[in-house]
């Protein structure tokens, strides 16, 4: 019973990080053959396309008119938001990256969120001092622009194999514990002792307020007894860091020291940093065509704006993440040590991606973006 | 308690694939330069293709980024040969993604067909502040001209390549009753037929071809 049951596990295990590596467009993107893979139109795929163009035309026209026509600034304001919103369907911007981080920690929407706002807001600001000290200061060629954008790249994916290095690290301590636990468990429950099969994940995520390290805490927390089952740490702060994960929840938002804290914000850095460091190559071109226009002043607010509107894709993105999350770990919050074994397995594997992620980028198998090829 | 197990591997799956579905969900598609490309294959007496020759004109975003920096006598026009060194960075830097010019020779995709660029420019139209990549892409050896089809696409989308709206492609010196056919993958018709005789076949113009982006070109000689 418990050898099938666990075969059973490790079968179900793989399907579903196989399903989640499969259906991502990081690794589909790479084709049958391991070669690149010409996009499919057609579909929400091929609107976002075709919308995608429309706008981006616009945009450069309504530039263009904004040197004899003031009001024209609106109107590159209102096609910069939305040109925004669709742009950041595409890939890169962070999404991939911020909604695994995301999926692998325990993050409230709210930070999702926020971190979706602030990393894109650096993006922005990463094109605006690109363009300004480069274009504008130096005169910069695109060749030496496009090269500055590849420092800063390598750099960036560096930063994010690191940030999965990280995670797999402690996310892989926290699925083979539970993995070793769950033997233990099993073995207590064959001799009749099935009441202590409690599940620890519930308790998981409240170690960081309890003591600040998740990491440290994942390991205090295995070395605990499966039978000694602290009540009062895990109830106290349950309900309420539950509710807050989903945003129609009403209850109290986060506490101050659990977003600036050490185990808050100074988690989430790391994410902002390698993911907000890359320039958007679409701002950089806006940028330039702007201040060849003699309106430069126009594309800084053009970036910002449109920057406000890749925050929002990608904070739609980051939310979806958390709530599927949130999802998962409902469902898995039945008294069986199974269910706890499969979140960990997944955040292990959203561990597994966000490092994935960072090589292939690295390595170049996966483009994001190309600049300085003309 | 199978019966409740069950329910978690139901839910844990969907919230999975709920997410997986909202990474993936929108578009791959990415670009951030239009092309607008005609071009000439140009064909020996014989009746064999020796080459392709290019002109892609860049969208005025792109004309602008690619120009920065450069230094021209006069503002906002650049010569021939004020722009020779961005040329050659150009043909130097689409040595690495083959050109984005794909040929199949006798239904076969041949991945090494062209040699290096020969002829190559960058002109710049002051009027709309547009940069036009010319460059012509010689076979290795002729290829025989009864079939022969030329793809133009960028794998990764980064540059989507459109047909001109006119003429898009011209036979230079190609022997009598030879078809043409353009595949644009932004037509709503999605095959338009440019034929320089009547006798073509169209049936057989639109078989088994994946790329989805790609511009196609077909050429039928007798």
């Amino acid at each position: 019973m418990t050898g099938a049951a666990r075969i059973r596990l490790a079968v179900w295990a793989v399907l579903i990080i196989t399903i989640t590596l499969g259906a991502h467009p990081a690794w589909s993107q790479l084709g049958p053959f391991g070669g690149p893979r010409p996009p499919a139109i057609g579909g929400v795929a091929g609107w976002v396309l075709a919308e995608q163009a429309v706008f981006y035309r616009a945009l450069s026209g309504s530039i263009r008119l904004a040197k004899s026509d003031g009001s024209a600034l609106w109107t590159l304001m209102g096609i910069s938001f939305v040109y925004g919103i669709f742009h950041a369907a595409g890939p890169g911007h962070g999404k991939a990256v911020i909604s695994s981080y995301l999926f692998a920690n325990d993050e409230t929407w709210r930070r999702g969120v926020t971190l979706s706002f602030v990393s894109a807001v650096m993006q922005s600001l990463t094109a605006i001092l690109i363009v300004g000290v480069g274009a504008v200061l130096l005169g910069a060629t695109a060749k030496l622009m496009g090269d500055t954008v590849k420092d800063i790249e390598i750099v960036s994916y560096g930063l994010i194999v690191l940030l999965g290095a990280r995670l797999l690290w402690v996310k892989g301590y926290g699925f083979f514990g539970a993995l070793n636990k769950l033997g233990t468990d099993s073995a207590s429950r064959a001799a009749g002792l099935e009441r202590h099969a409690h599940n620890d994940t519930n308790c998981h995520h409240h170690h960081d307020r309890d003591h600040a390290h998740g990491f440290r805490c994942d390991k205090v927390h295995h070395a605990d007894d499966v039978s000694q089952h602290d009540d009062r740490h895990c109830h106290d702060h349950h309900d309420g860091e539950e509710l807050d994960v989903l945003p129609w929840g009403h209850a109290h938002g986060p506490e101050p020291e659990e977003l600036a804290g050490p185990g808050g914000w100074h988690r989430g850095l790391s994410a902002l940093v390698a993911v907000g460091l890359r320039p958007c190559s679409g701002a950089i071109i806006v940028l330039v065509f702007a201040l060849a226009q003699g309106l430069f002043w126009a594309g800084v607010a053009s970036t910002f704006v449109m920057g406000l509107g890749t925050a929002i894709t990608v904070g739609t993105i980051a939310t979806l993440a958390v709530s599927a999350k949130a999802l998962a770990k409902r469902v898995a919050h039945k008294p069986t040590g199974y269910g706890g074994l499969v979140v960990r397995g997944v955040e292990f594997g959203a561990a597994g991606l966000v490092f994935a992620f960072g090589i292939l980028l690295l390595t170049g198998y996966m483009a994001s973006e190309r600049m300085g090829l003309f | 308690m199978h019966h409740i197990r069950a329910r978690h591997w139901i839910g844990i799956l969907l919230s999975l694939l709920a997410y997986a579905g909202v990474t993936t969900g929108a578009a791959e598609a990415h670009p951030h330069v239009w092309v607008t490309m005609t071009t000439e294959l140009l064909y020996a007496p014989d009746g064999s293709v020796t080459g392709v020759r290019h002109a892609w004109t860049f969208d005025d975003m792109f004309s602008a980024y690619a120009t920065m920096g450069i230094p021209a006598a006069t503002k906002g026009h650049f010569t021939r040969e004020e722009l020779r060194p961005l040329a050659q960075v150009n043909v130097d830097s689409l040595k690495e993604y083959a050109y984005f010019t794909y040929a199949w020779i006798n239904g076969r995709r041949e991945k090494k067909a062209f040699n290096d660029p020969v002829d190559y420019w960058l002109d710049y139209d002051p009027g709309k502040t547009v940069l036009t990549l010319h460059f012509t892409l010689p076979f290795k050896a002729p290829v025989p001209g009864k079939q022969l089809r030329i793809e133009v696409y960028d794998p990764e989308f980064f540059i989507d390549f459109q047909f001109a709206d006119q003429n898009p492609v011209k036979l230079v010196g190609a022997p009598a009753l030879c078809a043409v056919w353009t595949d644009k993958p932004h037509d709503d018709n999605f095959l338009t037929a440019q034929s320089l005789n009547r006798s073509f076949i169209p049936s057989e113009a639109n078989v088994g071809m994946g790329m989805s982006f790609a511009n196609k070109i077909m050429v039928q000689c007798p």
